[in-house]
């Protein structure tokens, strides 16, 4: 039975801000290190290891405290060990399941129109996700940049629902606040709230709340579009309230308080 | 008359693709389709949120099929987006026990129930197969002969579910256009992504795919592009001056609705079907066809 050690880090001071993405990188190259959280507080990460024998804790435990960066390390609480916890919660949530299926043939990555844009093909991010991989997967640009398309998933030999995974990655680095991937969650997100409070999508609206999040300057890039989609009447100026916005905002609450699909 | 209720998700309805509905609306009646629009539908999540939660995008596109399944009708959308997203909530909740009771449970704190008896189907297909294609040739009075044209599927109409149209050669757009006298030509990328909505967070991204398609479809010859989707309309159609500057190209391809194509051919006005809300301008390569029109008239 393997055992799970948490551990809680305490980091030298190092310049250039606290988020050091690459004491987190180099913990989980560990074999051992399922993952690594970044927290807040007397210690600065909490690092989760997986070993097959108790005794190897104290071995794992070294190899931290070694790293220069390391100030001091404190051993939180040891318990018995689910094989692979990032796995685990991928595939129970609903399309994730079939990310076991899987055989690494790559003809997802083959198939994806967006992959040279990707930090990992299609075909890697699954491999991340079986090796337990979990902050690098959903640190990775490689589920926002997916078009949904659905090309990979009609060609998976094995059924793979290769574009629902990238969904299921989507909300699960949405749900942990690891979101990162260019503009498109903060897209994806002034979307959500054109539902959440009209009921319908504002396109303009929803469009004006995106680039004064992200960078203003950059709807210069479109402003021609916009104009002519105004001026050939295709840009509606008020957003459309429906009778049921009472009974969205009900059904998003009650959700929320059920706590995700799992 | 057949009867259907319609959903025409917010783009078509009055966002930009509105062209999409108005042409929708327009030919319906003369098909024998009456569209009996949804009640206080609402938006379908899309992609945006099935990507920021899975349980609320769920519940969120089980209200519209939970008021849809009152009306006891199939329900038709022409956006192959909200087709997708519709038609994978419906299956999520046949397939996975747990969440069909959690939505339950959320739709009943909105005094709301769904059974899971609903079909949702895109218009294309409703017409393609309710209709089909001999119906619509023996109404057409203004064949639109030698007109070249690029039958364009995108994505989320033939997949992810198989079917309805092979999910990597769709033929049935091919078709339709054959079957109102117009000319196909060879368009290898017809079943290609056009970027989505990525076109605003990844406009580089998605221009070069854009550009991808307007290229294959100009090699081929086309003198139009003929979509299913008003996503893909948009991208196409708005964003071509873009490409074009980005490119050092020239293109100056409209792009239409299959529901415009079939008003002109069933000769109805081009203002009636909203084809003045292209941005490129259909107005030379359709000048043969109108003339006609307006002299029957």
């Amino acid at each position: 039975m393997n055992t799970k050690a948490y551990f809680m880090i305490k980091k030298e001071a190092i310049t250039g801000g606290d988020d050091h993405p690459e004491t987190i990188r180099e913990l989980e190259a560990m074999p051992e290190v399922e993952s690594v959280e970044p927290v807040s507080g007397e210690y600065d990460l909490v690092v989760v290891a997986d070993v097959d024998a108790p005794t190897r804790i104290a071995l794992v435990a070294k190899e931290i405290q070694a790293k220069d960066w390391v100030k001091d390390l404190h051993v939180l609480k040891l318990e018995p060990a689910a094989p692979n916890p990032f796995l685990d919660e991928v595939s129970s949530i609903p399309g994730g399941e079939s990310v076991h299926w899987c055989v690494q043939c790559g003809m997802c990555s083959a198939s994806c129109p967006n992959v040279h844009k990707m930090d990992y093909s299609p075909r890697k991010i699954i491999a991340l996700v079986r090796a337990g991989r979990r902050y690098d997967a959903l640190t990775s640009n490689t589920m926002w940049v997916c078009a949904s398309c659905y090309l990979c998933t009609v060609r998976c030999p094995k059924d793979v629902k290769i574009t629902e995974l990238m969904h299921t990655l989507e909300c699960l680095s949405v749900r942990h606040g690891l979101r990162k991937g260019g503009t498109t969650p903060a897209l994806y997100r002034a979307f959500v709230d054109s539902i959440k409070g009209n009921g319908r999508v504002h396109e303009l609206g929803m469009m004006m709340k995106f680039f004064l999040k992200t960078n203003p300057l950059a709807a210069l890039k479109i402003i021609s579009v916009g104009l002519q989609l105004l001026s050939h009447g295709r840009m509606s100026i008020k957003p459309t309230r429906i009778k049921g916005a009472e009974q969205i905002k009900t059904i998003v609450e009650r959700a929320h308080a059920l706590g995700g699909t799992k | 008359m057949k009867y259907y209720t319609y959903f025409p998700g917010c783009s078509s309805s009055e966002g930009t693709a509105v062209a999409y509905g108005i042409s929708t609306l327009s030919i319906c009646s003369a098909l024998g389709i009456e569209l009996i629009e949804l009640e206080d539908w609402n938006c379908c999540g899309s992609t945006p949120y099935g990507s920021t939660d899975e349980l609320e995008s769920v519940c969120i596109a089980a209200r519209d099929l939970a008021l849809a399944e009152k009306t006891g009708l199939d329900l038709v959308t022409p956006c192959s987006a909200c087709y997708t997203t519709l038609n994978t909530a419906n299956s999520r909740l046949r397939q996975y026990p747990d969440l069909k009771s959690k939505v339950d449970d959320c739709l009943a704190a909105a005094g709301l129930e769904y059974k899971g008896g609903v079909r949702v189907r895109h218009l294309f297909e409703v017409i393609y197969n309710d209709i089909g294609l001999e119906d619509i040739e023996s109404k057409v009075v203004n064949p639109l002969s030698g007109l070249r044209m690029a039958p364009y599927y995108g994505c989320q109409l033939v997949r992810p579910d198989p079917g309805f149209d092979n999910p990597s050669n769709p033929q049935s757009l091919d078709r339709l256009i054959v079957s109102l006298g117009a000319e196909l030509v060879p368009f290898p990328l017809k079943d290609r992504c056009c970027g989505g909505s990525l076109i605003i967070p990844a406009l580089d991204l998605a221009l070069d795919l854009i550009h991808k398609l307007l290229d294959s479809a100009t090699s081929g010859g086309a003198q139009c592009i003929i979509t299913v989707c008003p996503l893909c309309q948009t991208n196409l159609d708005a964003y071509q001056g873009l490409v074009n500057r980005k490119f050092k190209t020239k293109y100056n391809l409209p792009v239409l609705f299959f529901t415009q194509l079939i008003g002109l051919a069933l000769g109805i006005e081009p203002k009636v079907l909203a084809l003045d809300k292209n941005i490129v301008s259909a107005e030379k390569i359709l000048a043969p066809f109108t003339k006609v029109t307006e002299s029957a008239s």
